[in-house]
């Protein structure tokens, strides 16, 4: 090859990289569209009874709709109340165990999948209820006995018995959307990524790892939506996440921990953030049953030594957390503020040595996830029980091994977080009821990390009881005995946070607040609007 | 001579068919070193998947239907068993059935593989060469030399991050996420409409391109570091042998000695490098594809692994293993066309 030939390949190799750098798609298709691009993980699947991931149920409500939901209250959405939704009208029998639900007429499911009927609802509660394979939401819809069609829109259910938490049960978040039952019995399999509902936007397609595309659904009964098409990219780093949102790449962005330098970036680039009650609590539980902890003066000695407010200002400062006040967060039915331990490392000494630790006590191999807030909490906890003469010697471990070690109660106090059914049944059920004491000797995985007996009977009453003020009155009790008896100690309440650009896109709600949405994301995205 | 080279052949056959051959236990050992490690593992893939959410009964659900409450040696006859008929079942992290989310993966790594080797040749061979040739030149020398060290001295993430910094977000000039329209190219390749659509193909190509210059470069550059060292070093020992003394004393050209007598001996140990490279590559491609936010199987095996999603982590070891096998072979293979005393028995 001679010199001018090499020169000649140099210069088009250079010309093919200089247009390949210039070249920007055309914006005149993305103009004539509107098109909201949304940077979060991808979800595992877009069956909505199948997961328990944050993005997977964030998207799943773009596309699935349930018998009723969450009421928008003086312009807030509210988790404490339930309007229609799917369901037009229902009604229920004297004794509260069957309910009737008449179902909106003319609904159709995306994809010409036709009309939703009463045969659809019943599918999609029984394919839970018989633990059909990848289903998640059974023990949700535990209380239901018996589910009948007595006509093509109308469907009654019966249930074992009164159950106060059932109209939560049935809005469409979880186990309470509807699919298609004609589409999961056609794709099988395959009906993770073949969803079918009756929400705002249908799914369009799937780009493994890179993004989902969902387009407005023109037959939605409220109302088609303003945007045209959702962009749902696989965006798993934070910091990518934030130079798409200044670049305009996206326009929301779900971020997996928001932190101090996270606001101020936010806020330097002029965009919002979206907050959403009740969010998670994050909250350490105690094992009541394990030396030292058996020991109810160790246990107060253990509160008194964690400073709440400064773990809350370190990770969350201003308004990215409250304070918690009660081991059941706010936005569930029956939240209480109750008196919480002060920080008093003095006091957390005294009572250790009167519990007979004068010279403190060490806690060898404490297990912590190396995931999301926990290892970010554990070395602030750490550091401070060290004050008071408590060392805990930490083992980072992977999320899944932290789940099956808590489980095993290896921890002897266990950090935890996450959202459930906004009512302090629920809560109560799976964290403090007797019957959900992990065991590894007899299988039980359950969540009661406290070994905690003390409020059985008032759950038991509850769920008996008619009236919502005198139920109320007994979880308030029921509160206010988890912090007697020293076996739980709240730390944060922290809401669920998207940035979003307001130049671009707009809410109708409040950014601070506006909503209570246990979706992690928005609970009607039909009413984000794109902005021109 | 053509009876010598028809020999050659047959015997280059048969080595490359043995070669074969032993893949198959090899592949069967790392398919049952794989299983047995990814279940030793503490953290089952339930508690992965149902994570703060997991309650008793959803735990014992998901267990059962997953078969991991099944024994180990039954669930490991029946992995062996499906997997002889190609069923190597469906990703608990996304529901796909494996084969077919592997074979929508493997495209994006292997274009990022074979364009950072390229890049990495492309500059670490010059450079090396150069500062070899020109070692009397400090200011050359030592100007490759400190691109090497650059190279060496910076990871993919952060120099992937900088990249990403002043090419997509300040000069806005490449994408900051994605891997390009490369299913449309594999797609047109495979249905043959690339000879209908020539320019649709054209676009395809030009937009997977324009998505891969920065994390081809980011990974690439890091690597040339490696092959610029060996290409330096190789080509010093290269040029103080007796042939080169030969060659400059018969008066030939300085550019026809490099390029005609020693570069050729420089590839030799330059191959091995290449074959290790692309084990290397492949395990940069986690870190770049999370940089550069891009599909592959890099990104997805770390996950798979994270989540405890057997099938799919069993399935991309399993493509890994071939690919380096391939890989390794195929550099076996060049040997004997750069260095003619390479004789396969």
């Amino acid at each position: 090859m001679d010199r001018s030939l090499w020169w000649r390949c140099g210069i088009v190799i250079l010309a093919v990289c200089m247009s390949m750098a210039v070249w920007q798609p055309s914006p005149a298709h993305a103009a004539r569209k509107k098109i909201l691009k949304i940077a979060a993980k991808e979800p595992d699947t877009l069956d909505p009874h199948s997961s328990t991931i944050g993005q997977t149920q964030a998207i799943v409500r773009f596309l699935y709709r349930g018998l009723t939901r969450f009421a928008i209250k003086d312009g807030k959405v509210t988790t404490a109340e339930v309007e229609p939704d799917l369901a037009e009208s229902w009604t229920v029998s004297d004794d509260g165990t069957v309910w009737t639900f008449k179902l909106r007429k003319g609904v159709q499911f995306h994809h010409n999948f036709g009309e939703m009927t009463a045969e659809d609802v019943k599918f999609s509660f029984e394919r839970q209820l018989h633990h059909a394979k990848g289903t998640r939401f059974a023990e949700n819809l535990s209380p239901i006995r018996e589910i009948t069609v007595l006509d093509p829109l109308t469907v009654q259910i019966t249930l074992k018995e009164f159950d106060p938490v059932f109209p939560l049960r049935m809005v469409g978040y979880q186990q309470g959307y509807i699919v298609s039952k004609k589409a999961v019995e056609q794709y099988g399999d395959n009906y993770a990524w073949n969803p079918v509902g009756t929400g705002p936007f249908y799914f369009d397609r799937h780009t493994p790892r890179e993004k989902v595309i969902l387009k407005a659904n023109s037959q939605y009964y409220f109302g088609r939506p303003q945007i045209d098409e959702i962009e749902w990219f696989d965006v798993p780093e934070d910091a990518t996440k934030l130079i798409g949102l200044e670049k305009g790449t996206f326009d929301l962005i779900y971020p997996e921990i928001v932190t101090a330098d996270m606001v101020a970036q936010v806020e330097k680039m002029g965009a919002v953030l979206d907050k959403r009650g009740p969010g998670g609590q994050e909250r350490i539980y105690i094992n009541m049953t394990q030396p030292p902890f058996d020991d109810i003066r160790v246990r107060q000695a253990f509160m008194h030594a964690i400073d709440r407010q400064a773990i809350k200002d370190t990770l969350y400062p201003g308004a990215l957390a409250t304070l918690a006040d009660s081991p059941l967060p706010p936005g569930y039915f029956g939240h209480l503020a109750v008196e919480m331990p002060e920080y008093d490392p003095d006091l957390a000494k005294k009572l250790l040595a009167q519990a007979g630790h004068p010279d403190g006590l060490t806690i060898d191999n404490y297990f912590i996830s190396k995931s999301f807030f926990y290892p970010k909490v554990a070395v602030l906890v750490q550091e401070q029980l060290k004050k008071v003469g408590i060392n805990v010697n930490v083992q980072l471990v992977e999320h899944a091994t932290y789940h099956e070690n808590i489980r095993k109660n290896l921890n002897p106090f266990v950090l935890y977080g996450g959202t459930r059914l906004t009512d302090a049944d629920v809560w109560f059920g799976l964290f403090f009821d007797s019957s959900q004491i992990p065991d590894p000797a007899t299988g039980n995985k359950g969540t009661n990390f406290a070994h905690y007996k003390g409020i059985d009977d008032l759950i038991a009453q509850g769920r008996r009881e008619h009236d919502q003020s005198k139920r109320a009155a007994l979880y308030h009790e029921a509160q206010r005995r988890i912090m007697r008896d020293a076996v739980c100690l709240p730390l944060t309440d922290v809401p669920s946070i998207w940035a979003r650009n307001p130049k671009r896109v707009s809410t109708p709600f409040n950014p601070d607040y506006g909503e209570f949405a246990l979706h992690y994301s928005y609970n009607y995205p039909e009413m984000l609007k794109i902005l021109d | 001579m053509q009876q010598w080279r028809a020999v050659g052949d047959e015997r280059l056959l048969q080595y490359v068919v043995r070669r074969l051959f032993v893949t198959i236990p090899m592949l069967l050992g790392t398919m049952s070193l794989v299983f047995f490690a990814m279940h030793v593992l503490p953290g089952d893939p339930c508690m992965a998947m149902l994570g703060d959410q997991a309650t008793g009964q959803a735990l014992n659900d998901c267990t059962h239907q997953l078969g991991l409450d099944r024994p180990l040696l039954v669930q490991y006859g029946d992995y062996l068993w499906q997997s002889l008929h190609f069923n190597f079942g469906y990703s608990l992290l996304n529901r796909y059935p494996v084969t077919t989310y592997i074979l929508q993966m493997l495209p994006y790594t292997l274009v990022l593989v074979l364009a950072s080797t390229v890049v990495a040749i492309g500059i670490g061979l010059p450079t090396g060469m150069l500062s070899a040739v020109q070692r009397r030149n400090p200011l050359i020398d030592y100007t490759a030399r400190v691109i090497a060290l650059l190279g060496l001295s910076m990871p993919v993430f952060w120099f992937g991050i900088l990249l990403l910094i002043v090419f997509s977000l300040h000069w806005d000039l490449f994408p900051l996420i994605g891997g390009g329209d490369l299913s449309t190219v594999v797609e047109m390749i495979g249905s043959g409409e690339v000879f209908v659509y020539p320019g649709d193909f054209l676009a395809a190509v030009f937009d997977v391109l324009h998505h891969l210059a920065l994390p081809a470069l980011a990974l690439g550059f890091t690597l040339a570091a490696t092959v610029s060292r060996v290409a330096r070093s190789t080509m010093l020992e290269v040029l103080n042998q007796d042939y080169i003394r030969t060659a400059r004393a018969k008066g030939l050209r300085e550019r026809a000695i490099v390029y005609k007598h020693a570069l050729r001996n420089v590839m030799i140990p330059l191959l091995t490098i290449i074959g290790l490279f692309v084990a290397l590559a492949m395990t940069g491609t986690v870190l770049t594809e999370t940089v550069f936010t891009r599909p592959g199987l890099g990104k997805m095996l770390v996950d798979a692994i994270e989540a405890r999603d057997y099938p799919l982590a069993q399935g991309a070891i399993t493509v890994f293993t071939m690919i380096i096998v391939t890989v390794n072979l195929i550099v076996d293979v060049l040997y004997a066309a750069f260095d003619p005393r390479v004789a396969y028995k």
